[in-house]
């Protein structure tokens, strides 16, 4: 019956009462609140045992209650949907918690707040800029990452994620929009994640 | 027969009873109470390997209860599976209570395997390798990309092809979510934490399980209390509240025949003395019968026990008739009643014992257990009777006469009459009526029918079923094999094969170790292919040098991957780093046979799978419908077995009485057994091989009716009585089996309830007509 055991090598996260420090209480209220963003990313991973950096970009798309679009369109095209309890990528479902749903809806979606029972933050926010360090709790998920930093103005900007091990993810955000509606493209996407 | 030493007999009886008494002493200060339903039920008659299996499978399913607790959050689920888990540790009751899953033990498997990264491949990339290595490139760059690989690709350096994580991916095709090291699942309105335990071992006990039932009804309040929901399930909870149903049908047909008697009794004789016989008879007789049972079986079951309390009502029988016999002569005194009685009895007894030993006769060690008990219990009150009677009985001789006695006799001089009178017609009538049931009657012999939980506990685990994906249905594969490369191969065709089916959507899981575990041919292969595709074809060092790993990156892996290539990993070392539900696949070799369960879970097709038992060395086991099915070969089994006795009965009868009388006599059970088949399938009552077992209980029942009324001669007043009482006590011991929940004990009450009222309608008939031919010539 220890079948789940797997999933356990994953994240471990937990969130929900928010207990955040003032800075963030602040910071929270600068962001732009929609049911829906979307923009254009860059992601770059700097693995320490790769001697350059794995660059991709794409589109994303945050929707308040249905979950993320996550679409890379170079170098390799693929697709990862995700929400609160699922996480679907061209590979079929993944075995990652819907706690790793949570993080990324709560960052794309600027409710930092939920975040505050799996992580220690510590933020600083200036008249037109902010920047909030993220520690994980969790014994098992401080093996695997060091501290997520996030930054921003009235949007996210950008996202560090530090691992443990050295390697480094930078993901920038552009164009961010807030569309009063969903394409119908984007539409058809979110129908995948619902059961 | 010499029953001219009343005392002695009396002495002897006594000396019996202290030997039964002493024995008993012992046999019940054990454990002696089974309340397993499966011990009921015959092995199936497969080969021992599968009733092997299944014995395993069905140890392993009796200790295990899973909880959730369900919360519009899954903090508050959490919360309440905390507290939850609390008051299951105070209970005392579990061997094990897993919420969370250790991360450590999960870590050490990790490093354990990863040695054997290049040995241990799953299908899939497999599959890949052997087709189209480039497209491992493209499936491994959409992980690197992809904002989510820290994990996959945390071991990158020593892992660039992400092999590992491939594999250890795979052992886990059901995604379940994880937080905090526990499984928390979701519907549409609430989040559910899972909570696994185990109970002790022996937890079959009685106090046991009504603690467990108990305790799942308060921890029920509880989490309800705080606006939350529990659902538990799991094969103890059934046989809990198997239990504690058959205990009330225990005492309901205890009280109540009790009841009946003493009412019927005090109404009769006006006096305690034969009541409080009676009572000895049938205590003597059901402690005997316990006490020999548990002797004999090691440990009786709950259920005998409800059939058990059935038999007060026959064993009053013989008292009822040595009482009523005072009411039959002026000068009546016990030795000359029984002497007058002792036949009829004695032929009574006789095919009482032959109906038992039909049913021992019977593969199920249930109805052995009834039988055994039934028929010590029979014998003892019937020796207590003839034995110790006559001399209890001393100066017995009820001075009134009751108003039931002219009552029955009025009915068994009027009744008849009718009946003759109105022959023509209600033979016709009879005729329709028994073969109109008749016609209607449909078998059904489904084992489950053995079983009728409460509709809460089956709702629980539905919903169970449909929220924890990894819920197993009752069916499973056997592989085996002659040696592990022979079963090896075997295992694979079959989960090759229902790889293709879970496609068609015929199952949604299946497990089998071999997907996971390699034998070492196929290790050192999967090496010698990881060889071929990418470490010597060129397709690594392009892969790594693309991704942008350094010259030195790609010669220590080079390195690596050559110094490994004489590892293996055998099973016991693979079972030792698997968890627990992968090592109860595997059921080991004995002199060099192998075999192996795959489990299936979410079967939608279940002919489909049906279908690969063509294969080499595969059966499908399905419990369930192998019950059903053997039940089907014993029903109809069993109607050949009846249909002996009453011809064997038939032929004793009428060696003893005449072919003539033989016949009149039989007729009762038999018109008794067809209306009770009939009124069966008129009221569409269930029909299988418990009702046959009935209808051998009517014939006992039956001759004895009919015996009675047959040697009567000038004493049939007395007699009517006699009959009707017994009767009246049979019918609430055996009737008040109807109300039982279980169906299948039900159909049997109702079987019997018919049959004996049918057998007490006919029996007046028999020797009717020289009764009137005597007192006409009077």
């Amino acid at each position: 019956m220890t079948d789940f055991l797997k999933a356990l090598f994953l994240f471990l996260l937990s969130f929900n009462q928010s207990y955040a420090a003032d800075v963030i209480t602040q910071i929270t209220a600068h962001l732009a609140k929609t049911e829906i963003t979307q923009g254009d990313f860059q992601q770059e991973k700097r693995l320490k045992i790769l001697r350059k950096p794995l660059i991709s970009t794409g589109k994303f798309t945050y929707h308040q209650t249905k979950g993320v679009i996550w679409k890379t369109l170079t170098p390799v095209a693929s697709l990862l949907l995700v929400n609160d309890t699922r996480l679907l990528t061209t590979q079929g479902e993944q075995a990652v918690p819907s706690a790793f749903g949570k993080v990324f809806n709560a960052m794309l979606g600027g409710d930092l707040d939920q975040l505050s029972d799996g992580f220690s933050m510590s933020g600083s926010d200036q008249e037109t800029s902010w920047k909030i360090e993220l520690k994980p709790k969790d014994e098992l998920l401080k093996k695997i990452i060091n501290s997520i930093v996030l930054s921003g103005d009235n949007e996210l900007r950008l996202l560090e994620i530090h691992e443990a091990g050295g390697n480094i993810t930078l993901i920038n955000f552009a164009k961010i929009t807030h569309p009063g509606q969903l394409t119908p493209e984007q539409e058809a996407e979110f129908e995948h994640l619902s059961p | 027969m010499n029953i001219y030493h009343p005392k002695a007999s009396a002495w002897l009886w006594l000396f019996g009873m202290m030997v039964i008494s002493i024995l008993g002493s012992q046999a019940l200060t054990k454990d002696w109470l089974e309340t397993s339903f499966l011990s009921l039920l015959p092995a199936t008659e497969q080969n021992p390997e599968i009733a092997k299996a299944i014995k395993q499978h069905n140890e392993m399913m009796a200790r295990k209860v899973i909880w959730l607790t369900g919360a519009a959050t899954s903090q508050a689920a959490l919360a309440q599976a905390q507290q939850l888990r609390m008051q299951l540790q105070q209970s005392g009751l579990f061997d094990r209570i897993v919420l969370e899953f250790s991360a450590q033990n999960y870590l050490e498997s990790y490093q354990q395997l990863f040695s054997f990264r290049y040995q241990l491949l799953d299908p899939n990339t497999k599959q890949t390798l052997t087709q189209n290595p480039k497209s491992l490139i493209a499936q491994n760059l959409e992980i690197l990309y992809s904002p989510i690989g820290q994990i996959q690709s945390s071991d990158l350096e020593r892992d660039p092809l992400l092999l590992f994580s491939r594999y250890f991916n795979s052992l886990n095709p059901v995604k379940l979510n994880v937080e905090q090291g526990v499984v928390i699942l979701h519907d549409e309105q609430k989040y559910w934490v899972v909570l696994l335990t185990d109970l002790q071992e022996n937890s079959s006990k009685l106090e046991k399980l009504e603690a467990l039932l108990e305790l799942a009804g308060n921890a029920r309040i509880q989490v309800e209390a705080s606006g939350g929901d529990l659902l538990v399930s799991g094969v103890p909870l059934f046989t809990a509240a198997g239990s504690q149903s058959a205990n009330q049908e225990i005492s309901i047909v205890g009280i109540g025949s009790s009841a009946g008697i003493v009412l019927l009794m005090l109404l009769t004789f006006r006096s305690p003395r034969p009541l409080l016989l009676s009572f000895l008879a049938i205590g003597c007789g059901m402690f005997s019968a316990l006490v020999l049972s548990v002797l004999f079986f090691g440990k009786i079951n709950i259920i005998t026990l409800v059939f058990g309390a059935s038999l007060i009502g026959v064993a009053d029988d013989y008292a009822v008739h040595f009482f009523c016999d005072s009411f039959g002569s002026e000068d009546w005194n016990p030795r000359r009643g029984l002497r007058y009685i002792l036949p009829g009895l004695f032929i009574g007894l006789l095919t009482h014992l032959f109906s038992y030993a039909g049913l021992g006769f019977s593969p199920f060690p249930g109805l052995q257990e009834m039988a055994f008990f039934s028929a010590i219990g029979l014998l003892v009150a019937w020796l207590t009777v003839v034995m110790l009677f006559p001399v209890l009985l001393t100066g017995f001789k009820p001075e009134h006469e009751p108003k039931i006695l002219k009552l029955t006799d009025y009915w068994q001089q009027r009744w008849p009459s009718w009946l003759l009178k109105n022959r023509r017609w209600l033979s016709v009538v009879m005729a329709v009526f028994i073969i109109g049931g008749i016609w209607q009657l449909t078998p059904r012999d489904d084992v489950r029918l053995l079983q009728s939980p409460p509709p809460e506990l089956l709702n629980m685990a539905d919903k169970i079923k449909k929220l924890f994906p990894l819920s197993q249905d009752n069916q499973f594969f056997l592989v085996s094999g002659n040696g592990q490369s022979d079963w090896y191969h075997n295992e694979q065709q079959l989960l090759r094969r229902l790889e293709v089916l879970k496609h068609q959507h015929a199952l949604k899981y299946y497990q089998g170790i071999s997907n996971y575990w390699p034998i070492e041919a196929s290790q050192r292969e999967n090496y010698q292919l990881l060889k071929k595709s990418f470490y010597e074809s060129g397709l690594l060092k392009q892969y790594m040098t693309d991704l942008g790993f350094g010259d030195a990156a790609f010669n220590a892996e080079l390195k690596r991957f050559l110094a490994s290539e004489n590892e293996s990993i055998d099973l016991p070392e693979w079972l030792k780093e698997a968890d627990e539900s992968r090592r109860q696949l595997w059921l080991g070799c004995d002199s060099g046979h192998c075999l192996s369960i795959v489990s299936l879970t979410g079967i939608s097709d279940l002919s489909a799978l049906a279908g690969l038992q063509n294969l080499q060395g595969v059966s499908l086991v399905d419990p369930a419908s192998d019950l059903s099915a053997l039940f089907k070969r014993y029903r109809i089994r069993a109607s050949w077995l009846l249909a002996g006795a009453y011809s064997l009965v038939f032929i004793g009868l009428g060696l003893k009485f005449g072919w003539r009388n033989g016949l009149a006599i039989i007729s009762a059970p038999v018109i008794a057994a067809l209306v009770s088949l009939a009124m069966t399938g008129w009221f569409d009552q269930l029909f299988s091989l418990f009702n046959l077992f009935a209808l051998l209980l009517v014939l006992g029942i039956g001759i004895d009716d009919a015996v009675f009324f047959f040697m009567a001669k000038d004493k049939r007043a007395s007699t009517s009585l006699a009959v009707t009482l017994s009767a009246i006590t049979t019918l609430l011991a055996f009737g008040l089996l109807a109300i039982s929940s279980t169906e299948i004990v039900h159909a049997f009450g109702f079987t019997i309830a018919v049959g004996i009222l049918t057998a007490l309608m006919c029996a007046p008939l028999i020797g009717f007509r020289d009764y009137k031919v005597r007192n006409v010539k009077l």
